[in-house]
């Protein structure tokens, strides 16, 4: 993407306490779905149980 | 007899006299005329498409030059038709600058509103496989997005078109109802929405 402004992709920096199910529950609704969120983000995650405060996950 | 005959003589001398007055004038003031109409079909080719009512109002201009000489009015021919050559460049200026502001609204667009298409899509797929919506998300908000997808997406493809067709300012004003219609479901989804695409 040549334009930053247009980025339209979806972020979601982790904050303390936050785990993948929590995360996928409060923009999914449900958090089974969180396997969506560790895949989108195979590049910085190796396991769903880790995730570390602070870190920018793309949220598809 | 010929007291009439020497009137009649006068009346030829003067008759000739103002023709060939009028004919001098007539001549620069045509010249005029068809250098501006030379003009305004190089603006028309040029920015006829960015600028079409600056181009009807010079036509219109060109055409009352025109009435003025055929009506004899040669000065005022001639001073209107000399002034619409500068006009026609000042138009073609103008609308090449609103052409290259178009032609970046157009290269943003058409970079951003796919992937805000996409990231659009990529939740809706998502969010359809949820057991439970997010708190702020109801059933028929969800449901008005998916079929507002789906309308976005033909919109987007006629928006590509008319650019194709050459009618830019058309083309940016579908594309811009179709980035208001993805802002919006984006929103409903409780999106972040690009910052490009909020101005």
């Amino acid at each position: 993407m040549a334009d930053e402004k247009w980025d339209a992709k979806q972020y979601y920096e982790v904050k303390k306490g936050d785990t993948l199910w929590k995360i996928a529950e409060a923009h999914y609704g449900d958090g089974n779905l969180y396997k969506k969120i560790f895949e989108a983000n195979k590049d910085i995650l190796k396991n769903p149980d880790t995730i570390q405060t602070g870190q920018k996950l793309h949220i598809p | 007899m010929k007291k009439n005959f020497v009137g009649v003589m006068v009346i030829l001398f003067f008759a000739f006299v103002m023709f060939s007055a009028c004919g001098g004038d007539k001549g620069p003031a045509t010249l005029a005329i068809k250098a501006a109409e030379e003009a305004i079909n190089v603006a028309k080719t040029e920015v006829g498409k960015i600028a079409p009512d600056e181009i009807a109002s010079l036509e219109g201009a060109l055409t009352s030059a025109k009435d003025k000489l055929a009506k004899g009015e040669i000065k005022e021919a001639l001073a209107e038709a000399q002034g619409l050559v500068g006009k026609a460049k000042d138009v073609v200026a103008a609308a090449k600058a609103k052409k290259d502001e178009l032609t970046k609204q157009w290269t943003d667009m058409s970079q951003g509103l796919p992937e805000m298409v996409g990231a659009l899509e990529s939740r809706l797929g998502i969010l359809s496989q949820a057991k439970k919506l997010p708190a702020n998300l109801t059933a028929e908000k969800l449901a008005e997005a998916k079929s507002g997808l789906a309308a976005v997406k033909e919109d987007w493809t006629k928006a590509q078109e008319i650019f194709k067709s050459g009618n830019m300012a058309d083309a940016i004003a579908t594309a811009t109802t179709i980035k208001e219609k993805v802002v919006k479901a984006m929103e409903s989804l409780g999106m972040t929405v690009p910052t490009g695409a909020k101005s």
